[in-house]
């Protein structure tokens, strides 16, 4: 996107100086700002983007480890007869070294798929509640990603490039749109505690200006430590009042004397900001009060708190939200897939089925793109080791893995790509992370080769030189 | 006559694969009905499975290859011509949509039918007729011409060898004492446009202390004459703590690399990191010549000083990359920070492909590749590997503290041997000496100072152009030596050793046009508030123009001809009437020159975040002013008080006070800061403990006895914080608060220091 409208530096050294804010610029149009005479162009207010959007926000429910789309929403009969047997040269060449010296036999899936819904979508018995929502969501099973690796593929998945430092999807999207949230940051990332593989590295807003870094927030973590120097308990909300309006005093003296510098009084308007967010972000992110019924769909488990506050913050106009399922790389079954992801899907079966279900009691689905995956998904094989049943796993996986996504602008109910025989190369239609980036920016509203951002002396964007919308996903 | 094998290839595959067409040789078509030729059956073709990725439609060329255009496909991509009509064994495309190997099929995905296959090939023997309205040269498809990029760059004017110019002739006497007045106040007169009044000297002292120092003034700086103070600023070892964040800005230096041990979930630990952020506040304290202080950064182990010289420690600047190992990220983070750092040119661009709009072909990246891919990254608990730095002994009582720290951790790690714990790759004593054994290296101050250096590989590398950035796709070979557009002949560097001193000279050669020119205007914005050239890590022609060139050249040539100093430049901008101006806004230029780029006043500048934190401990009285050392913790209950530039810097978690107040996160080179205004900022003001602590720290060091009046005590707090007495509204204002919070039964001191350091006034420097 070129903004402000063909300017070669999207946003100038001014521009950033202009008032900016956990969601100051939802402001722009209220009085406040215009009482100041400034400029509505500002980071973070609400921009439109290329063409109408279909989702006006996203919730990101990031599996990270690489769930086994075998097990879950890629059924794979055909490998029934083949269990147990060794995998054809022709195949075990076609995998990346390091899952070819590791590869072991063919492994078809130990559980059971159904078809639900009026679409007829399969979906393994591992997801019976989220099977529930089967006509709402939109599978894509032929996704491929680079490297098969974790800390490369989260980078690739967020920031479209394995390795090199570049800005995160939730970044660019903060960037075209700004943000709907008068107090909250415009993106959010919610860990339920301890920092997934590659770290703060997955919202990193690199070269674009630091005001669209993600802001992440572990929320098992206690009230005010959830955002830093939330609040104060020293003193009480009367005393810090008047604290402030006394500070405001001296800003409102000292701005006299200095008529005319913007940043002045965009300071003295981010101090009121702060002083409402204390309680307003507070409260965003207590999920005490929702009523008891909303806690009970949700489940009392760190997933089910962490999608519930992302359903609070969504609803409060945030712009990008961003859950991992936990520290680390949980989904990432190497051995003892059967008990492990068997737990990892009863821990998020009925949160997901809950957040779907609510947004779609507020009419928030609509509009709203949920999208759920891993970095990448994981081999038909076992991954050469272990004997027993009960220890083995299956290995990393990147030409044919599973998401989905729903609302926001896409098809229920279908299924896009597919995988070979083998689950392990795509036999048609394939989406490169590169087109689910340019298809999630098109749902947005934005045209993927115009959202651009000049560093360096390039015009950069997320997909870098490629990148094509699944068109025939959209609703 | 011998038949080469590749044509009797040729006839054969034609014979097999198109018995249709004849091999006999082809009368090329006469260009109208060739063009009918093309458009009809070879167009579609490649519209439809082409220019996806090979056309300016879709503003692609991937592989470096254009099909919308004869001159796209006659001349080729990366790996050679695609098409060479009339011979189909030379022409890639054949051999890519035949798909001979895997890599390089075409299109990637779905093969193409083979009657299109076909067609191609009956185009190709026809001699490839082209469109009959060829696009021929477009500025699309110069991108990445390096013919056409070196010849635009010879105009451009960061090529040139700087022209040091006379200035203008001035009349104005307060402008003409000063080259820098000359030209600044030439170029306002030729836009009609006036220089805004002098500031006056009270308030200049506060903007010189911290341009200077990073430093609130003292109550008795106010009573000196401005140019001692300058000096006196300019003499302190607070000159150095602060210019060197400017540079460590660029070093993108930290304490940790950017990545962690899954693991254990630590950090890389780079425990010498300090001991390079030593040397370049020492380097700028003892005014390095700039030339001196670049060949260190990137040679001081091939210049002869011994293996304890504390000049060692400047290796850092390759040490503190943000990726730990000897990969070659590292070698490409290294190249991105050198060239862009020293030269302000893009270079890292060209690692996968010629550069798309500089003159820096991918093989000028892998000479520079092939001197720093020479150099090896010992562990950092290897610790006779780093280089010992003088200056750094400890006290008795701490080096015993650190042995016995030492030997206890040595045990551990000998009582696991070769022992694994399950499922991980890495032995448990390893896991010791990556953590434990780091973390002591780190923090412990009796342990052993070293440079956080790399050091020279056994043999230099003779670089391979690696196509498309890939190892396992090689191409020339290419000698280590400098870039082409600054040293056309480009002999090879030394063949001994990497050529890391070869490169540093020619980096540091008073004849380079880049070098000096950035630097200077490097520490033009950091003292002005803006740039002259405002990318200031990229002076090629994507860069911004210098808004005054004649100034910034003549600036460039005076800090070479004055030895590289860094101080004599810092004091020729200092004592200039433009940076002396007022900052007050400018009504009268809000429409014409928003941001200033004429240079009609100064600009009111932010603190940065050292500046503030070491403005609330200044004030406070808990600044700790020791210098030099291991870095510690910036907030936090166990925070050090020392200044910031000696705070903990982890990459892989960035410390999240330091990103909402614009710090660059170091994963690259940083060019220069944003500046925000977020919420997050005023929380920290209100509600840090740092903040609170700094607060009630004043409030005691003023240490109100009974006596002492309301209005003394408003005045006292008010001159530790801004150096004047409360007006008399204000004291009003303030009685007012003080009697609510009484009522209240609160103490209203500290919330009133606080209050002013949360204030406009306290945050922002005139």
């Amino acid at each position: 996107m070129n903004f402000p409208p063909n300017s070669p530096s999207p946003l100038s050294r001014r521009d950033l100086l202009l008032k900016t804010g956990f969601g100051f610029g939802a402001m722009a149009a209220s009085d406040l700002l215009a009482a100041a005479n400034v400029s509505s162009e500002t980071p973070l207010a609400v921009r439109q983007p290329h063409f109408p959007a279909r989702a006006k926000r996203v919730i990101h429910l990031f599996m990270n480890g690489g769930p086994s789309q075998i097990d879950t929403f890629d059924p794979k009969p055909q490998l029934g007869k083949l269990d147990g047997q060794e995998l054809p040269d022709s195949i075990k060449k076609t995998l990346q070294p390091t899952q070819r010296n590791r590869v072991g036999n063919i492994w078809a899936s130990p559980f059971k798929f159904q078809k639900h819904g009026q679409s007829g979508l399969e979906i393994s018995e591992l997801f019976p509640k989220i099977a529930r929502h089967a006509d709402d969501l939109c599978v894509i099973r032929s996704m491929e990603s680079e490297i098969a690796n974790h800390s490369p593929g989260l980078l690739m998945m967020n920031c479209g490039h394995p390795v090199l430092p570049r800005p995160s999807i939730g970044s660019w999207a903060l960037y075209g749109l700004g943000t709907e949230s008068e107090d909250l940051p415009g993106y959010v990332v919610l860990i339920p505690s301890g920092m997934p593989t590659a770290q703060s590295r997955n919202w990193t807003s690199a070269f674009l200006p630091g005001v669209f870094q993600g802001t992440h927030i572990e929320t098992n973590a206690k009230g005010g430590e959830l955002i830093p120097h939330l609040t104060r308990d020293d003193i009480r909300a009367g005393t810090q009042r008047s604290q402030l309006a006394l500070t405001q005093y001296f800003n409102r003296r000292h701005l006299k004397q200095h008529e005319g510098d913007e940043r002045l009084d965009s300071r003295i308007h981010s101090m009121e900001l702060a002083f409402r967010m204390q309680s307003a972000a507070t409260d965003a992110f207590d999920i005490n009060n929702e009523p008891e019924s909303i806690r009970e769909s949700y489940g009392d488990s760190a997933v089910g708190r962490n999608l519930l506050i992302a359903r609070r913050l969504a609803e409060r106009g945030v712009r990008y939200i961003q859950c991992y399922h936990g520290a680390g790389q949980p989904w990432d079954n190497h051995s003892a897939l059967i008990p492990r992801i068997k737990d990892l899907c009863q821990e998020s079966d009925q949160p997901i089925a809950a957040l779907l279900e609510d947004l779609k009691l507020r009419g928030m689905l609509e509009d709203t793109l949920v999208i759920w995956g891993g970095e990448m998904g994981r081999t038909s094989t076992i991954q050469k080791g272990p004997k027993k049943i009960e220890q083995v796993g299956r290995d990393h996986h990147v030409d044919g893995f599973t998401i989905w996504m729903a609302g926001g602008g896409v098809k229920g109910g279908t299924v896009y790509g597919q995988t070979d025989d083998f689950g392990l190369g795509i036999s048609e239609n394939p989406v490169h992370v590169h087109d689910f980036h340019a298809t999630v920016l098109h749902l947005l509203g934005f045209d993927h080769k115009k959202l651009t951002y000049r560093y360096s002396g390039r015009d950069f964007r997320l997909t870098d030189i490629a990148g094509q919308v699944v068109e025939d996903i959209l609703a | 006559m011998s038949f080469p094998s590749s044509s009797f290839k040729i006839v054969a595959l034609t014979a097999l694969l198109a018995p249709a067409l004849s091999a006999r040789a082809v009368p090329k078509d006469d260009a109208a009905k060739g063009s009918v030729f093309f458009e009809r059956h070879v167009r579609p073709i490649l519209v439809t499975h082409c220019y996806e990725c090979h056309s300016e439609a879709e503003e692609t060329q991937k592989g470096g290859l254009l099909l919308d255009r004869e001159r796209g496909w006659l001349e080729g991509g990366d790996t050679g011509k695609a098409v060479v009509p009339g011979n189909l064994d030379a022409s890639l495309l054949v051999a890519a949509i035949r798909r001979v190997d895997e890599d390089s099929a075409m299109p990637p995905k779905e093969p193409l039918a083979e009657s299109d296959v076909k067609l191609l090939e009956q185009w190709i023997l026809r001699g490839a007729p082209g469109p009959a309205d060829d696009m021929g040269e477009t500025e699309f498809s110069k991108l990445g011409d390096q013919d056409y990029l070196f010849k635009k760059a010879k105009e451009h004017w960061a090529f040139q060898p700087v022209n040091p110019v006379e200035p203008p002739k001035v009349d104005d006497p307060r402008w003409n004492r000063s080259a820098i007045d000359c030209f600044v106040f030439a170029n306002l007169k030729e836009n009609g446009v006036e220089p805004t009044r002098r500031l006056p000297d009270t308030m200049l002292v506060r903007r010189l202390a911290f341009d200077l120092t990073g430093l609130p003034p003292q109550s008795d700086d106010y009573e000196r004459p401005i140019d001692d103070l300058v000096g006196q600023f300019m003499d302190s070892p607070q000159f150095g703590e602060h210019f060197a964040r400017m540079w460590l800005d660029v070093a993108r230096y930290a304490d940790t690399a950017a990545t962690y041990r899954p693991d254990t979930k630590t950090p890389h630990y780079y425990p010498y990191a300090f001991t390079y952020r030593d040397y370049v506040i020492d380097a700028f304290n003892a005014d390095k010549p700039y030339d001196q202080f670049i060949r260190e950064q990137l040679a001081a182990d091939l210049m002869g000083f011994p293996n304890d010289a504390p000049e060692m420690a400047a290796l850092g600047f390759m040490g503190v990359s943000p990726i730990r190992n000897k990969s070659a990220d590292f070698v490409d983070d290294v190249i991105d920070a050198t060239t862009r750092g020293f030269l302000g040119m893009t270079a890292a661009c060209s690692r996968c492909h010629d550069h798309k709009f500089e003159p820096i072909p991918t093989a000028d990246y892998y000479s520079l590749y092939g001197v720093f891919s020479s150099v090896e990254r010992p562990e950092p608990w290897d610790i006779e590997d780093f280089p010992k730095i003088k200056g750094y002994e400890p006290a008795a009582a701490m080096a015993e503290d650190y042995r016995k720290a030492r030997a206890a951790i040595d045990q551990e790690i000998e009582k696991a041997g070769n022992s694994k714990k399950k499922g991980n790759n890495r032995s448990v004593a390893e896991s010791i000496e990556q953590t434990k054994l780091a973390e002591l290296l780190l923090t412990n101050d009796g342990a052993p100072a070293r440079a956080m250096a790399v050091i020279e590989g056994k043999k230099p590398v003779d670089p391979i152009v690696f196509l498309r950035g890939e190892p396992g796709q090689k191409g020339d070979r290419v000698p280590r030596r400098f870039l082409k557009i600054l040293d056309p002949d480009q002999p090879p560097f030394n063949e001994q050793d990497s050529g890391r001193l070869d490169l540093a000279n020619k980096i540091a050669d008073p004849e380079n046009p880049l070098t000096a020119r950035v630097f200077v205007n490097r520490v033009w914005g950091a003292l002005i508030g803006s740039y002259l050239v405002d990318t200031p890590s990229d002076f090629g022609l994507q860069g911004s123009a210098p808004t005054h060139p004649e100034l910034l050249d003549w600036l460039a040539a005076d800090f070479v001809a004055n030895g590289w100093s860094l101080k004599h430049l810092v004091r020729t901008i200092v004592d200039s009437e433009t940076y002396r101006q007022s900052s007050r806004p400018r009504p009268d230029l809000a429409e014409s020159d928003p941001d200033n780029r004429l240079l009609a006043r100064a600009n009111a500048k932010r603190l940065q975040i050292e500046e503030l934190r070491d403005s609330l401990l200044a004030v406070s009285g808990n600044l700790d002013p020791r210098m030099r050392g291991r870095s510690g913790e910036l907030w936090g209950p166990d925070h050090s008080n020392r200044r910031t530039i000696y705070g903990y810097i982890n990459r892989f978690n960035l410390d999240p006070t330091l990103r909402a107040f614009d710090f660059p996160t170091p994963v690259q080179s940083q060019e220069k800061r944003t500046e925000s205004v977020v919420a997050p900022q005023a929380l920290f003001t209100m509600n840090s403990p740092f903040v609170i602590e700094q607060s009630k720290a004043l409030i005691d060091r003023l240490n109100f006895t009974e006596g002492v009046t309301r209005e003394a005590r408003i005045n006292a707090v008010f001159q530790a914080v801004f150096h004047r007495d409360a007006a008399a509204p204000e004291h009003e204002r303030i009685g007012k608060f003080i009697d609510l919070e009484k009522g209240r039964k609160v103490n209203p001191w500290p919330l009133l220091a606080q209050s002013l350091f949360m204030s406009n006034e306290f945050l922002y420097v005139d």
